[in-house]
């Protein structure tokens, strides 16, 4: 008894699955409905409004001109534009290595037998809860140059003369990177740590019998075992890095100069210190499209490494 | 002798990461004008007391702040976590022909970041008369589709005898969604829930820029304010980060293991 009726709704599930059936659908996207209506107004919406904003003369007011590409052509005869995005890019290039090194270097360490073990990992990873004002704010007076303990430490191991390290254009980005990389690395462990826990022990055994030493057995297995993780974590860093605002805008304002400015501290200023709404939206999709890129770049590599 | 160099590392180490946050605490404890620069200053207790943090309790919003970031991140977190849900349970337990469409749109949002439609977004915002508000700020936090692709792989996990069975009995859809996909699901909750309440308390650029009133401000924008204001010394501008950073540290310390798993999920998927 049980079973034919088990049956029949079976093959009433095959049949559904056939024809498009608009009750069946509409019931199914009813419980899309919560999300996609948030998501359609303040995701995207705002997308293809900005890209039809980028074409016009906009004001904080509202639009005053359809100008075609004109802002567009504005941005890119711009040199500010190019030495702005080259920052953003800078910045990954400084960042992205260094907070990738130092948090597998992390990993590896917590994955040993140490004293302490919970305790020492959750000091890594704490920083990572705080919010950026917070952090800029802490390395702010770090990195003071007369009464900063940064510049005292290095006295002790005789520094000749104060770094300063927030109004030098050769340290800035280096000081900006620091902070950055001891807020974010407690992340980058993490990620780390649960990808060295899916690596097979018995891997390591068999290596150890075959008289693999421990740089070895790192090259060969750790590392391949971490590939996937690493990819993520690359691409992860990379937007991450690219969407630097919080640390230049506390803790240097864009400064010395303008040597700190970013992509997007470029469109926060364009668009609400200047009212020049149009031309940031401009900005924007250049932004945008560099995003995109950048995913389907990552897409290409996941997918041919599955394939 | 190689262990214990190792261990010597780690602890060193350690107590690199956490030199910044303590001796930001040391600071806020010293009265108005003193500094933590030699070795004296650090071992100097005498003079500790928390006259700054009544000063800056006193005389700025900034408990305001912290009950505004709270607010908004629970709201954020709870309305996120059912929406995310309720999506979740269709993609994977309604079989529905369009379902592959309407997974890429969802799936889309992860690709650009709102850093990126700032200026859309404040004029959308602003047609809503919602700028200065905090629904400015909880509203577009609900567009992460990342809770959706991780519920939506533990959903798949509850097996079709219990979704049947349910069927069988008259269940609706939303029954089946509410006693049965919800519950069993609830560990994964937590996670992304920890996950997306960290985003919401530490969000910065968009209510820096969404809120403009100095009461409705949460706290990581509202902290910078202090940087402009002049009569803010070293010690009190410590203070305030302090006052901002503990409760997230004691929040941390109790629920560090719930904490770590949901950002390795979060991230590891992601």
């Amino acid at each position: 008894m049980e079973t034919k009726l088990r049956e029949g709704k079976g093959s009433a599930a095959l049949r559904r699955s056939e024809p498009l059936r608009l009750r069946t659908e509409l019931k199914a996207i009813l419980y899309l409905i919560p999300f996609l209506v948030p998501f359609a107004v303040f995701y995207l919406w705002p997308v293809l409004r900005g890209a039809w904003m980028s074409l016009h003369v906009w004001g904080i007011q509202g639009m005053e001109k359809y100008v075609a590409f004109a802002n567009y052509k504005k941005l890119l005869t711009n040199s500010d534009f190019y030495t702005y995005l080259w920052h953003s890019f800078y910045f990954v290039l400084l960042c992205a290595p260094t907070v990738i090194i130092l948090g597998l270097a992390l990993a590896l360490i917590i994955n040993q037998n140490i004293w302490l073990r919970t305790l020492i990992r959750s000091a890594f990873f704490l920083p990572y809860v705080l919010s950026v004002s917070v952090i800029s704010f802490i390395w702010l007076r770090l990195f003071d140059a007369k009464n900063g303990p940064v510049n005292a430490f290095l006295h002790l191991f005789g520094l000749p003369a104060d770094i300063h390290w927030l109004t030098d254009h050769r340290f800035v980005w280096w000081a900006i990177t620091i902070a950055t990389d001891w807020w974010t690395v407690g992340f980058v462990m993490v990620l780390f740590l649960a990808g060295l826990q899916e690596i097979p022990a018995d891997h390591y055994e068999a290596a150890k019998i075959d008289g693999a030493n421990a740089w070895e057995r790192f090259w060969h297995i750790t590392l391949p075992g971490l590939s996937r993780v690493m990819k993520i974590q690359i691409f992860y860093q990379i937007i991450a890095c690219l969407k630097l605002f919080g640390q230049v805008q506390i803790m240097t304002g864009g400064g010395p100069g303008d040597s700190t400015n970013t992509m997007i501290r470029y469109i926060y200023v364009t668009g609400f210190k200047k009212d020049m709404f149009g031309l940031a939206s401009a900005q924007s999709m250049v932004f945008c499209v560099i995003m995109l890129l950048i995913a389907v770049i990552q897409f290409k590599i996941t997918d041919r490494s599955n394939g | 002798m190689n262990k214990v160099l190792l261990n010597i590392i780690a602890v060193v180490l350690a107590l690199l990461f956490i030199f910044p946050l303590v001796w930001m605490l040391l600071v806020s404890l010293k009265p108005d004008g003193v500094s933590v620069y030699s070795l004296a200053d650090w071992v100097n207790w005498s003079d500790l007391n928390v006259d700054n943090y009544v000063k800056v309790v006193r005389d700025s919003p900034i408990l305001r702040w912290t009950w505004n970031s709270l607010v908004i991140g629970v709201l954020t977190t709870v309305i996120s976590i059912l929406v995310s849900s309720l999506a979740a349970f269709s993609f994977s337990k309604l079989p529905f022909r369009t379902r592959g469409i309407f997974y890429l749109v969802i799936v889309s949002g992860l690709l650009i970041p709102t850093e990126a439609i700032l200026i859309p977004l404040y004029e959308t915002s602003l047609h809503l008369k919602l700028i200065d508000n905090m629904w400015a700020i909880i509203l577009p936090g609900l567009t992460n589709p990342i809770g959706i692709l991780l519920l939506k792989q533990f959903m798949d996990g509850v097996p079709k005898d219990y979704i049947e069975a349910a069927q069988i009995d008259g269940s609706r859809n939303f029954r089946l969604w509410w006693s049965i996909c919800l519950p069993l699901t609830r560990s994964a909750m937590v996670s992304v829930g920890i996950f997306f309440f960290i985003l919401s308390w530490n969000n910065f650029l968009w209510p820096y820029l969404s809120i403009t009133s100095e009461e409705n401000m949460i706290l990581s924008a509202g902290l910078p304010t202090f940087l402009s204001n002049n009569t803010m010394s070293l010690n009190l501008i410590m203070t305030a980060s302090a006052i901002a950073a503990i409760p997230t540290i004691i929040v941390f310390i109790l629920l560090q293991r719930h904490i770590v798993q949901g950002v390795s999920m979060s991230g590891v998927k992601g």
